[in-house]
């Protein structure tokens, strides 16, 4: 009944029949979701509140893993190897597949021991490293300019949207494949929104980019595929276009078209 | 009489009592503090800090003994209560959660925390002093340590609540291992508050007489030696103040003023910090 295309381009990553099941709960909150996720381009997930795409997305990363008790089935395929194993390192994981969270989440520590944090995880030391790619990573997250004279003060002092472009600079000064966005907009203003969404798009160049949005104009916006889940299925997964334009499924164009959600 | 007028009357007449109230409360609090500084500014000298206990009737006495006595005590009791306390709270925020054992943990600290302090100091008798046989500073350091504990646990497992849990998962999401979450990121955004509970931990145990009475007893000399007994303010203040000695007295006052104002000291700077913090 799903309506998944097939993705010619090479995949970041590939879900197949992923299962996921809460601590405690009876039924599984994801059901046998199979989708590919395109390199080096924007996925985005759609669907009303308590679809499941936030738990997809905090799957990628194995987030769940914080809570004991929860369960993983099926297969999430990344660099050749299913990221569920028992024996996946998910240290190196996380720092393959960063995430960017709906709140921005600046370290209370000064900006540049922020965006430093990930690196100095990795054991960089060398200060003229560090500081290049620091320097690096806050140019590319569009916020140089903005903080340049003051990298030693409070980042907790910045504003939200320049705080949640502090984070995407911390999450790409790793250089990780794959970057998880869980509505980074939704607690910010429009025009930060604006920036976050170019940065979004600037950013697919060198990362595969997975976001998941109330927004669905966002997702029109930024996005080159989209999936649409409901009630922990993903019903149909398509080039954006095509997706809000002309979908495959009756349940996504309800859902495009304002019925339900 | 309209039932506004009768609405407004009632409301006077609650809002006078209870003003009423809080005025005799707080007056009882400005009474001894004023009572505290006339005759502790009295028989406040520079030569307390100079010279230790002497017989009575000596000009040459002070407070020297009492005053390090008390700051090796209370410093002792926070090197041995400081780590403990926050760690235990680690415990209980980080990894504890809501595990039986957490819950456990919590409401056996809150009873602690409600324990007659005589009551430590006669367990500390008993385990302590008992079988080294004689009195120290060990016993009483030990003793104002496991009141100052729970005291510590508490604030610190309350303030790494208050770090949102969205905090830990960024670090996590960088591939930081936990150990490196929760001293990194945790700690930091925790750090006013626990500084909090530690200087309100040491202020409690800072005015225990009870505990040290049959811990760390009293000298009436000048001594750094922490296997023998040792002098500290409160002991010292409640001996002097007994005493049917004019000049023991007024030593007594001087040491109350100076404990007093201390304890109140670490009070205020607790709660500016506190506040400094919150205010961010």
């Amino acid at each position: 009944m799903a309506s998944i295309i097939d993705i010619k381009d090479e995949c970041a990553l590939h879900v197949r029949d992923f299962e996921f099941t809460y601590k405690g709960a009876a039924a599984p909150s994801l059901k046998k979701v199979t989708m590919p996720i395109a390199k080096h381009s924007i996925t985005a997930l759609i669907g009303p509140s308590g679809c499941g795409k936030t738990t997809l997305l905090r799957s990628f990363n194995r987030m769940h893993d914080l809570y004991p008790g929860n369960t993983y089935a099926g297969e999430i395929e990344f660099e050749g190897r299913n990221i569920l194993g028992a024996k996946e390192d998910l240290i190196h994981l996380r720092t393959k597949i960063g995430m960017i969270f709906q709140k921005p989440t600046a370290f209370p520590m000064s900006i540049f021991d922020n965006v430093a944090y990930g690196m100095r995880l990795q054991g960089i030391k060398n200060k003229t490293e560090l500081n290049d790619r620091v320097e690096k990573a806050l140019k590319d997250a569009a916020i140089w300019k903005e903080v340049s004279d003051r990298l030693k003060h409070d980042a907790n002092g910045l504003s939200g949207g320049q705080q949640q472009r502090l984070c995407i600079a911390r999450a790409i000064a790793v250089e990780p494949e794959v970057l998880l966005f869980d509505e980074p907009t939704s607690a910010l203003d429009p025009i930060s929104t604006q920036g976050i969404e170019k940065l979004v798009i600037e950013l697919k160049e060198r990362v595969s980019i997975i976001i998941v949005t109330h927004n669905m104009q966002q997702a029109a916006r930024v996005s080159d595929y989209t999936g649409f889940m409901y009630l922990g299925e993903l019903i149909e997964l398509g080039h954006t276009e095509e997706l809000f334009v002309t979908p495959k499924e009756k349940l996504t164009q309800e859902y495009i078209t304002g019925k339900f959600g | 009489m309209t039932a506004v007028q009768k609405r407004v009357l009632v409301n006077k007449i609650i809002l006078a009592l209870s003003t009423l109230s809080a005025v005799i409360a707080i007056a009882f609090l400005f009474w001894i503090l004023t009572v505290l500084v006339m005759k502790g500014v009295g028989a406040f000298n520079w030569n307390i800090f100079i010279y230790e206990g002497s017989p009575p009737g000596y000009p040459e006495s002070g407070l020297k003994h009492a005053l390090v006595g008390q700051a090796i005590l209370v410093g002792l009791a926070t090197l041995i209560g400081v780590p403990l306390g926050i760690l235990a709270g680690t415990y209980l925020s980080e990894y504890g959660k809501n595990s039986k054992l957490a819950h456990f943990i919590r409401d056996i600290s809150d009873i602690m925390m409600s324990a007659p302090s005589i009551v430590i100091g006669a367990f500390v008798y008993a385990v302590v002093v008992m079988p080294m046989g004689h009195f120290s500073a060990w016993a009483g350091a030990i003793a104002l340590a496991i009141i100052m504990i729970p005291i510590i646990l508490r604030t610190t497992d309350d303030m790494l609540n208050l770090v949102p849990g969205t905090l830990r998962e960024a670090a996590f999401a960088l591939g930081a291992p936990k150990y490196k979450v929760i001293m990194d990121v945790v700690y930091r955004g925790a750090k006013a508050g626990i500084l909090t509970g530690v200087l309100l931990g040491i202020a409690r145990v800072g005015g225990e007489t009870a505990p040290l009475l049959f811990t760390s007893f009293n000298d009436n000399f000048f001594t750094t030696d922490l296997n023998d007994a040792m002098p500290s303010l409160t002991v010292t203040m409640f001996n002097y103040a007994i005493s049917p000695y004019q000049d023991w007295q007024q030593l007594g006052w001087a040491a109350a003023f100076i404990l007093s104002m201390f304890i109140l000291g670490l009070n205020i700077v607790g709660r500016l910090i506190l506040f400094a913090g919150k205010r961010k």
